[in-house]
């Protein structure tokens, strides 16, 4: 019996901090390759499970996202929330940075609230010497009264420990945490107590304590979840609060706040040593000049230069190498399977797959390496720092910089890096600018088409016009969407070595995930338009998109054809012009109008389709839709008004 | 002394919070990081041109915008600066 109960008990456990403690190196420690990313349900924030096999039980672990506080702020704090009040998992894991204690610990006290099992894992313990101090983990073990651990995460130190005490606390039986001995000042504790009591008789998935210590902070979610039940209970809390606010001069929901810090600022004192006097360290030196009021932006740029060239020059390099690998590929192919209808069909589907993978491995790959690289060097942090100032003319902040610089390299990755975004909003803003960079296909047309035949000033006007694009949409888009703009706050990490493994780690993950987005998208698309062609019926779509394509962007007819290849790769719109043409000597076909217009739709029309994959990833079908259909009437608007300017000037 | 706002202060100046002057979303969101009135904070480095501020507040850095900034006021108690 107690066998079979053994057998078939799965414990569920969930690791729960801020953001870049290192709860995803755990999580990949924890559960090594066999993890699953997807969607909270319904929702766009990420999900990352996995589980684990542990002295005879099976562990399931869940990864939090990185949050700084279980309020309402943004829908992660609100997942997380409820993740663990309402799943109650077997217990919680709390990551902290050893390096930032006290700041950790405000999370912590509000994880206790919550009043499941936790567990504390002080991460980074190695980097203390560096930084002079130490910290007492028996003294912390007895000031919080759970179970705290040292770790050291990127070499895999204390993990098991972790994992011992977990089920030893499971275990044991004994009250879960304890609220005992994490109380409040006395006025405020009164008011606490007052409001738990009267909440006892409410059943909710939540600790009455929480509630009340909720109501006071005026949480609209827990407030609706009171009134459903009770809403003398909220005029009660009410008066409370006004009651809090009329004795400390602040919001009553700032009053819970300071308590929770000066809590914190109490047991940071008692726990945390310095051991040498700080003198001016390496850190410091580095960061007068990456933060430097004049040299941080050349460095910046050098360093953004660097990155954009190393992923650019890759990219083009293993590119063209894999197309020559590819294209060898399709005479074996016809060779075993003949030329037939089915034949063509199942090559444009491995064809698409072929694409794919050479958007894939020659641009998204170098790029998640590089990203993840400044990220756990601590770069990106200066990067939204120094450019702050310029993306709040645009309405959004400092680190909506790295998505929109990456989508001169890619669209895809941009599009996917937009998740360092706090709020909804801002994601979705800067998500939306994102796809109007001229990624490397569209400076392919630009500068094949326009650079070569027209000139090169034409050519850097459709740059200029593009971030003009996106100065004036961004202002636009953050006066039209609804909400408030939030401003950059975020924490300045120390510098640090860089952990190659999980870099690498990060990108294989990311980039199994893309792929495995993208891949139906592509095949699908690429199977359609091979059908439009074996049925002859592209001549007839391009004669039908004649109004638009001829008649108001005067271009030729056969236009219609390639802005439909286009959706599956920009870069296509050319080497289709070339076959399609029969020349590749383009000007003598194309008037220098036509070939700015072109190029002009070209950069503006739809994303490619990999690109809206992973904006579906991100933000939903819905949002997809709207953005690739205000793409397409902004590009046709823009191009026929282009085209009709530049005729005029031209005429002149 | 009055309260000022902290992007009055110079780099390397140290303060304590006395109120925070904003909506409720953004004192909540500075509350979470730790920043609440009572607490000392000195100011490591301003951005040009308006740019964010960079603050040490319970050991360790925070960068904030510089609206975010401006709507934290603080009683400048300690008129020393370190270098």
């Amino acid at each position: 019996m107690t066998i079979k109960t053994k057998k078939e008990k799965r414990l569920n456990i969930v690791l729960a901090g801020n953001a870049n403690v290192g709860k995803s190196v755990i999580f990949n420690y924890l559960t090594g390759l066999h993890q699953h990313i997807g969607n909270w349900a319904g929702k766009t924030v990420k999900r990352a499970e996995g589980s684990l096999y542990y002295k005879g039980q099976t562990i399931d672990v869940l990864d939090l996202p990185g949050i700084y506080s279980l309020t309402t702020y943004s829908i992660e704090e609100v997942i997380s929330r409820e993740y663990i009040a309402v799943q109650k998992p077997d217990f919680v894991i709390n990551v902290v940075d050893a390096t930032n204690l006290e700041r950790n610990l405000l999370f912590t006290l509000q994880l206790l609230e919550l009043e499941r099992p936790v567990i504390l894992a002080v991460n980074m313990i190695n980097l203390l010497t560096r930084k002079g101090i130490a910290i007492d983990i028996k003294k912390l073990e007895e000031l919080l009264g759970i179970p705290v651990v040292p770790i050291e995460a990127i070499y895999g130190k204390g993990i098991t420990e972790i994992l011992d005490r977990g089920l030893k606390l499971i275990g044991s039986q004994l009250p879960v945490t304890n609220p005992q001995k994490l109380r409040y000042w006395k006025g405020v504790e009164q008011e606490v107590e007052k409001l738990t009591q009267s909440l006892k008789e409410i059943k909710t998935d939540y600790p009455s304590r929480w509630l009340a210590i909720k109501l006071l902070e005026k949480d609209k979610e827990v407030e609706k979840l009171i009134k459903d039940n009770n809403p003398e209970i909220i005029e009660e809390a009410k008066k409370l609060c006004l009651h809090l606010e009329k004795v400390h001069g602040h919001d009553s929901s700032i009053v819970i706040a300071a308590e929770r810090c000066c809590l914190v600022s109490q047991i940071a004192q008692k726990v945390i040593k310095t051991t040498k006097l700080q003198l001016i360290s390496l850190e410091d030196r580095l960061n007068s000049i990456t933060c430097h009021k004049i040299f941080g932006y050349p460095v910046l740029i050098a360093i953004l230069g660097f990155m954009f060239l190393t992923i650019f020059k890759f990219g083009n390099w293993s590119s063209s190498l894999l197309e020559g690998v590819f294209a060898s590929w399709q005479k074996c192919y016809e060779g075993i399977f003949g030329i037939s209808v089915f034949s063509s069909l199942g090559w444009s589907a491995v064809e698409s797959i072929f694409a794919l993978i050479q958007i894939a491995l020659p641009y998204i790959l170098p790029f998640y390496l590089l990203l993840y690289f400044l990220e756990d060097w601590g770069y990106l942090a200066r990067v939204a720092y120094l450019t702050d100032n310029l993306m709040h003319k645009i309405g959004i902040h400092g680190k909506a910089c790295i998505p929109l610089i990456l989508g001169f390299g890619c669209n895809v990755p941009s599009c996917l890096s937009c998740r360092i975004m706090e709020t909804e909003r801002e994601r979705f803003i800067t998500g939306f600018l994102t796809t109007f960079v001229p990624c490397s296909a569209v400076t392919v047309i630009i500068m094949g088409l326009v650079g070569k035949f027209v000139g090169i000033a034409p050519a850097f006007g459709l740059y200029f016009l593009a971030i003009l694009t996106i100065f004036v949409l961004g202002k636009l888009a953050s006066k039209i969407l609804p909400g408030e703009a939030t401003e950059l706050i975020m924490e300045m990490p120390d510098y640090k070595m860089p952990h190659f493994k999980t870099i690498i780690l990060q990108t294989w993950f990311r980039l199994k995930e893309f792929i495995f987005i993208a891949a139906p998208l592509v095949v699908i698309s690429g199977l359609f338009i091979e059908l439009l062609r074996l049925a002859d019926w592209l001549d007839a779509v391009a004669v039908i998109l004649s109004p638009i394509t001829v008649d108001w962007l005067g271009l030729p007819t056969i236009t219609g054809v390639l802005l439909i290849f286009g959706i599956l790769r920009k870069e296509l719109i050319l080497v289709m012009l070339a076959t399609l043409l029969g020349t590749a000597n383009f000007s003598q076909v194309l008037t220098p109008v036509q070939m700015i217009t072109l190029a002009l739709v070209s950069m503006f029309y739809v994303p490619c389709i990999a690109t809206i994959a992973a904006f579906r990833q991100e933000f939903g079908w819905e949002k997809a839709l709207a953005v690739t259909g205000f793409k397409i009437l902004f590009a046709i608007g823009v191009g026929g008004i282009a085209s009709r300017l530049l005729s005029f000037f031209i005429q002149i | 002394m009055d309260s000022v706002s902290l992007i009055i202060l110079k780099e390397g100046q140290e303060a304590k919070i006395v109120s925070i002057m904003g909506g409720r979303t953004a004192s909540k969101r500075l509350a979470d990081l730790g920043l609440t009135p009572g607490t000392l904070l000195r100011v490591v480095r301003k951005a040009p041109l308006s740019g964010p501020v960079i603050v040490e507040v319970r050991g360790s850095r925070l960068i904030l915008g510089r609206g975010l900034a401006s709507k934290v006021f603080v009683k400048n108690e300690l008129p020393r600066s370190r270098t």
